[in-house]
C-alpha cells in the first residue's frame, strides 16, 4: 500500500515538473524570443500621438495709425466619444438638446461600427454650448479644443481677407497667401497613454514638440477707409447697371495699399454658402483684363521719356487710323477736334489716334508703326512698367500677358491696340503700380499690403524683397501729372475737384471679347478709371483705381469715373489731405 | 505574499484611477494596497493559527461539520442570490460572494479547504477499513460530497476556476489514497466527459474557448480575445528584466482584472522573465517540499491532506499562468497568494499552515520511527516553508 502511495506521489512530481517546465518554456518564448514583437505591439497600443495645434495668427488693419483686429480666433470644442462606453440614447438626447447645429456624425452609423473606441461626433462648439454638454456628465465623452475664425467686420474685405477651411488651411485672400506665416507650425505630443488616452509619465521616449504659433499680421489697409469705400462702391453698383466693382487705393510713394475691395462681398465665416467659387476671387490682383485707355498714360510716358514727344507735340487727327488694313476709330468723333491737335488734347479726349501717333513717334517715324517702336513699347510695358508680370504684392496674383513685338501676325495692329489698352491682359494692381510710377517722379515700387507682423505690440516689417526702379525721368512724370490734371479741368469747373488739391485721372472703356472677337455692339463694356489726389503743387499722395462691370452690361469709363469722383473726395476728407491754396 | 503586496502597491493606484475614471467611482489611490495589506495580515494570523495553535487532530475531528458548513454556506449564498438579497454580492452576473459590509467573503474558498480536510479524513478512514473502491461505502458518499461541492461552485456560482481547483484536490487525494488504477481512470474519463459537455453547452464558456483558439491563431483582437491578448502583451513587454515597479502600462486599464486574476501578467511586465522565473522557482520549491512532506508522512490522513493542499496550490498556480500565457482558455482563477483577493489568500494560508504543522510533526515522527536521513531532508522542508513567510 505504502509503496503504491510513494510511486503515485512520483506521478505528482512528474506532473508538477512537466507543468512548470511547460510554463517556463512558454514564458521564455514570450518574454525572450518574442519580446521585440510584443514591445512593438505594446507601443502601437499605448502610444498616443497628438498634434498640438498651433494658434493661428490674427489679422489686423490699421486704424488711426494703430493696428486694429479684423480677424480673430475663437476657441471651439469637438466632442469625442467612446461608443463602447458612451450610452447612445442619452448622448443623442443631450446633443440634440444643446448642440443640434454642431453634430457632424450620424450616431446610428457610428454605433454600428464594431470595435470603434473613438469618434468625433460634433465640431466647432462654442465654450458655452460645450459646457452645457459637459454638464450632462456622460460617460466616455471628452472634449478637444479647436479653433474658429471670427471676422469682426463681417463681410467687409472678404475678397481681400479670404477664409480658413475646415482643415484649418487658409484659402484665398490674405488667409490663403499668408497661410504659412499665419498658421505657424503644429507641435507633436508622443506619449504613453492609459486605456482612456490619458498621457502617462511612464516611458522614456515621450516626445513633446511645442507648437510654433502663427504670427499676427498687420495689413496696411485702413479699416475705416476700407469700410467707407465699400459702402460708397456698393451704393454705386446699386445705381448703375453694374453688378460688380473693384476699387484699389494705394500710396504711390511707397507702394502701400490702403484700401482694396472687390464687390460683392461674401461672409467668410460662412464661406460654404457661396454658390459660385468666383465670389472668392480678388478682382484686383487675380484677374487680368484690358483697362483700355488708361494705358494711354503708359504709351505717352514712354514716348515722352524717350524724348520723342512732349505734351505740346502736334499731329493730324483724322478720327481714325488704318493699321494692317484695320480701321481703328476714335470713340470721340466731335468736329472741333479734327485737324492738327496737341498730344495733351488727344489725351484729354482719349483719342486712339493720339496714342497710335505716340507709338509711331516712339519708333522714330511720323506716319507708321515701326519695329523699333514696337520693341520700345514692349520694353516699357513689360520691363519698365512690369505689366503682365506679378508685382510681388503679398497676395495671390495672376500675371496676364503682353504680346511679343515681333512674333505673330498683325504686330502693328496689335501694338496699335496696345497703346490704348486692348490686346493685352493686366491686373488692376499691375495697372495701379505702373500708374504710380507715372505720377510719383518715375519710381516703380513693389506694391505691398502688409505693414508687418505684430510682436509684443510692435510692428516688425516682413523680410521680403522690395524693388524700387527709377524708370521715368522726373520731367516725364511732371509732364504726365500736368496732362492728367488737365484731363479733369471740367471737373474743377464743375466743382467736383476742390480748389487747393491736385486731382488727375484717366478713364478707360474696354470692349469685351465675346466668342474670340471684340464685341462691336458695345453692349458689354468694362469701365475703369485711374487717378490721383494730393495737395496742389505737391507729389500726389494717393492713387485710386476703380473698375465696374456686369454681365451684359455696358459700363463706360463714365460710371467708373463717377465712382472715382466720389471716392477721391472721400479719400481727401478721410485721410485729411491738406489743401494748398 | 510580500511580492504580491509590492505589485499591488505599485499598480493599485492605477487600478483605482481606471475604475474612478471609467465608472465614476471614488477609490482612494491606496485602497487596493491597504485591502491587500489587510488580507495579508489576516492570512498570517490564519497561517499561525493552523501552524501553531490548532493541532490537526482537532481539525480532523471536525472535518464533517466543516464540510457541511462550507456546503451550507454555498447553498445559503445560492438562495440569497436567487431571492435577490443584498447579502449576496454579484459581479458580471455571477454571485460568488457574501457581502458583509466591511468585507466580502467567498464561500467557495472555504469549500476548497473544507473539502481537503474532509477528503483527508474520509479517504484515510476508508483506506483503513479497506473500503477503497467499494461502490456503496466509498464511491457513493464521495460522489455525493464532491458532486454537491462542484455543482454549487460551477453551476450555482458559475466559477469554473474554483471547479478546476476542487477537481484537482479530489483527484490528487484519490491518487494517493490508493484508488485502483482502473477505477481512477474510469472516474477521470467520466469527469472529463462531463466537463467537456458542460463547456460545450455553455455559450459563455464556448466563447472563451473560441477566444483562446483565435488568440493562438493570431486572429484580430476582438472583445473576446482581448483579455488573453493583453495578458500575453504585458508578459512579452517585460522581456528579460521587466519594465520595473510602477512602470507597467498594461495595468493602467488595458488588461482586465489586472490586480486579481491577471496579476501574473502584470508581474511579467514589471519583473520580466527573471522575476517570473524566480516566482516559479519559489512555487516549485514549495510544491516539491509539500510532496516530500507527503512522501515522508506515515499517517494516511496527514499525507492525503498535504497532497490535497499541494493539488490545490498546483492547480491554481498552473491554471492561472497557463491561461495568462495562452496555453489554455481563460478560466478566471486567482494566482495563489499573489492575487488581490482576501478569501482565497486566507484559506490557502491556513492550508499551508496545516501542511507546515504536519511537516514538523512528521519530522519528529520520522526521527522516531524511520531512518535519520529523512530528518535532514524534512528539516530543509521545514526551513523552506519558513522562508516563505513574508
Amino acid at each position: 500500500m505504502l509503496g503504491q502511495g510513494f510511486s503515485r506521489i512520483k506521478i505528482l512530481k512528474i506532473t508538477t515538473f512537466a507543468a512548470l517546465a511547460i510554463i517556463t518554456a512558454r514564458l521564455f518564448i514570450i518574454q525572450i524570443l518574442e519580446h521585440d514583437e510584443w514591445v512593438a505591439k505594446a507601443n502601437e497600443q499605448h502610444t498616443l500621438l497628438e498634434t498640438i495645434t498651433a494658434r493661428r495668427g490674427e489679422i489686423y488693419m490699421m486704424d488711426g495709425g494703430e493696428p486694429a483686429p479684423i480677424v480673430l480666433n475663437q476657441t471651439t470644442y469637438q466632442i469625442v466619444i467612446d461608443p463602447a462606453i458612451t450610452d447612445k440614447e442619452s448622448l443623442k438626447k443631450t446633443l440634440e438638446t444643446y448642440a443640434k447645429d454642431y453634430i457632424t456624425a450620424d450616431l446610428d452609423e457610428v454605433y454600428n461600427i464594431e470595435g470603434l473606441r473613438y469618434y468625433i461626433v460634433a465640431k466647432n462648439l462654442p465654450y458655452k454650448i460645450a459646457t452645457l454638454v459637459a454638464e450632462a456628465e456622460l460617460d466616455g465623452v471628452w472634449f478637444k479644443k479647436g479653433n474658429q475664425r471670427v471676422y469682426t467686420e463681417g463681410e467687409m474685405g472678404s475678397t481681400l481677407l479670404g477664409f480658413v477651411n475646415a482643415d484649418g488651411i487658409g484659402q484665398y485672400g490674405v488667409e490663403g497667401s499668408l497661410n504659412k506665416i499665419l498658421s505657424g507650425k503644429d507641435g507633436l505630443l508622443k506619449t504613453i497613454s492609459d486605456v482612456n488616452n490619458v498621457a502617462l509619465s511612464i516611458g522614456n521616449d515621450n516626445i513633446k514638440i511645442p507648437a510654433e504659433d502663427g504670427k499676427d499680421v498687420v495689413l496696411s489697409v485702413d479699416r475705416g477707409l476700407e469700410k467707407g469705400i465699400e459702402e460708397i462702391t456698393a451704393g454705386h453698383i446699386a445705381n448703375t447697371p453694374a453688378t460688380h466693382a473693384a476699387v484699389l487705393v494705394m500710396n504711390p510713394n511707397n507702394g502701400e495699399v490702403i484700401a482694396m475691395t472687390s464687390l460683392p462681398n461674401y461672409n467668410p465665416a460662412n464661406y460654404g454658402n457661396v454658390k459660385d467659387a468666383s465670389a472668392y476671387i480678388n478682382q484686383v490682383t487675380e484677374v487680368p483684363y484690358e483697362p483700355a485707355s488708361i494705358c494711354k498714360n503708359f504709351t505717352f510716358s514712354a514716348a515722352i521719356n524717350e524724348g520723342k514727344m512732349t505734351s505740346e507735340t502736334t499731329y493730324f487727327n483724322n478720327g481714325y487710323e488704318i493699321i494692317d488694313g484695320w480701321k481703328i476709330m476714335n470713340a470721340e468723333q466731335r468736329s472741333s477736334i479734327y485737324g492738327t491737335i496737341t498730344m495733351k488734347t488727344a489725351l484729354y479726349w482719349s483719342l486712339n489716334t493720339g496714342s497710335i501717333h505716340a507709338l509711331m513717334l516712339l519708333g522714330d517715324s511720323n506716319n507708321e508703326i515701326t519695329k523699333v517702336g514696337r520693341e520700345r513699347l514692349y520694353d516699357y510695358y513689360r520691363n519698365k512698367f512690369r505689366l503682365g508680370r506679378a508685382t510681388g504684392i503679398e497676395l495671390i496674383e495672376a500675371e496676364g500677358y503682353i504680346e511679343d513685338p515681333n512674333e505673330g501676325y498683325g504686330r502693328n495692329s496689335t501694338y496699335a491696340n496696345m497703346t490704348f489698352g486692348q490686346n493685352l491682359g493686366i491686373t488692376m494692381i499691375q495697372t495701379a503700380t505702373a500708374f504710380s510710377s507715372v505720377i510719383n517722379g518715375g519710381y516703380w515700387r513693389t506694391p505691398t499690403i502688409i505693414k508687418g507682423t505684430l510682436e509684443n505690440g510692435k510692428i516688425i516689417p516682413l523680410d521680403t524683397e522690395k524693388i524700387e526702379d527709377h524708370i521715368l525721368s522726373e520731367e516725364t512724370s511732371a509732364s504726365m501729372r500736368d496732362m492728367l490734371i488737365n484731363n479733369r479741368n471740367y471737373k474743377v469747373r464743375g466743382g467736383i475737384d476742390k480748389p487747393g488739391y491736385a486731382v488727375g485721372g484717366k478713364s478707360g472703356t474696354a470692349q469685351v471679347i465675346v466668342n474670340g472677337a471684340y464685341d462691336n455692339t458695345m453692349s458689354n463694356l468694362v469701365g475703369s478709371y485711374i487717378g490721383f489726389v494730393g495737395s496742389a503743387g505737391e507729389l500726389p499722395q494717393y492713387v485710386i483705381m476703380t473698375k465696374m462691370w456686369g454681365e451684359g452690361a455696358a459700363l463706360s469709363g463714365g460710371e467708373a469715373q463717377d465712382l472715382f469722383d466720389t471716392l477721391s473726395n472721400y479719400v481727401i476728407n478721410y485721410l485729411k489731405v491738406r489743401p494748398v491754396l | 505574499m510580500a511580492l504580491g503586496l509590492i505589485v499591488i502597491y505599485a499598480i493599485g493606484p492605477m487600478r483605482a484611477n481606471v475604475l474612478n475614471s471609467t465608472y465614476g467611482t471614488n477609490y482612494d489611490p491606496n485602497y487596493f494596497f491597504f485591502g491587500q495589506l489587510r488580507s495579508v495580515a489576516i492570512s498570517l494570523v490564519a497561517f499561525f493559527l493552523a501552524f501553531k495553535v490548532i493541532p490537526y487532530k482537532y481539525i480532523k475531528k471536525f472535518s464533517k461539520p466543516i464540510v457541511i458548513l462550507a456546503i451550507g454556506l454555498s447553498v445559503a449564498l445560492w438562495v440569497l442570490a436567487k431571492t435577490g438579497s443584498s447579502l449576496a454580492k454579484c459581479e458580471l452576473g455571477e454571485c460568488r460572494w457574501f457581502n458583509l459590509g466591511f468585507m466580502s467573503f467567498q464561500p467557495a474558498e472555504l469549500l476548497k479547504l473544507a473539502l481537503t480536510i474532509y477528503l483527508a479524513d474520509f479517504l484515510a478512514r476508508k483506506k483503513e477499513a479497506g473500503e477503497i473502491g467499494n461502490i456503496r461505502e466509498f464511491w457513493l458518499p464521495l460522489i455525493i460530497v464532491a458532486g454537491l461541492s462542484l455543482g454549487l461552485v460551477v453551476v450555482a456560482q458559475g466559477d469554473l476556476g474554483t471547479g478546476v481547483a476542487l477537481m484537482a484536490i479530489i483527484f490528487g487525494t484519490l491518487l494517493v489514497a490508493g484508488v485502483p488504477t482502473k477505477q481512477y481512470l474510469i472516474m477521470l474519463a467520466i469527469v472529463i466527459v462531463v466537463a467537456v459537455l458542460s463547456v460545450a453547452t455553455s455559450a459563455h464558456r464556448m466563447e472563451r474557448i473560441h477566444a483562446w483558439i483565435d488568440t493562438i491563431q493570431g486572429a484580430a483582437v476582438t472583445d473576446s480575445t482581448y483579455h488573453i491578448e493583453n495578458a500575453i502583451l504585458a508578459i512579452g513587454t517585460g522581456g528579460l528584466a521587466g519594465v520595473g515597479i510602477g512602470n507597467s502600462v498594461q495595468a493602467t486599464g488595458y488588461l482586465p482584472e489586472s490586480i486579481n486574476d491577471s496579476v501574473f501578467a502584470i508581474m511579467g511586465e514589471t519583473f520580466g522573465f527573471i522575476g517570473l522565473f524566480f516566482i516559479i522557482l519559489v512555487f516549485s520549491m514549495l510544491l516539491f517540499r509539500m510532496l516530500k512532506v507527503a512522501d515522508h508522512t506515515e499517517s494516511d490522513d496527514r499525507r492525503i491532506l498535504v497532497v490535497g493542499v499541494f493539488s490545490w496550490t498546483l492547480a491554481q498556480f498552473a491554471v492561472n499562468i497557463m491561461a495568462m500565457t495562452g496555453l489554455i482558455p481563460v478560466t478566471g482563477i486567482t494566482l495563489p497568494l499573489l492575487s488581490y483577493g482576501g478569501t482565497s489568500m486566507v484559506f490557502l494560508a491556513y492550508a499551508l499552515g496545516l501542511v507546515l504543522q504536519i511537516s514538523c510533526y512528521t519530522s519528529r515522527e520520522g526521527i522516531k520511527h524511520e531512518n535519520t536521513s529523512s530528518g535532514g531532508r524534512l528539516g530543509r522542508a521545514y526551513h523552506s516553508s519558513r522562508r516563505r513567510r513574508p
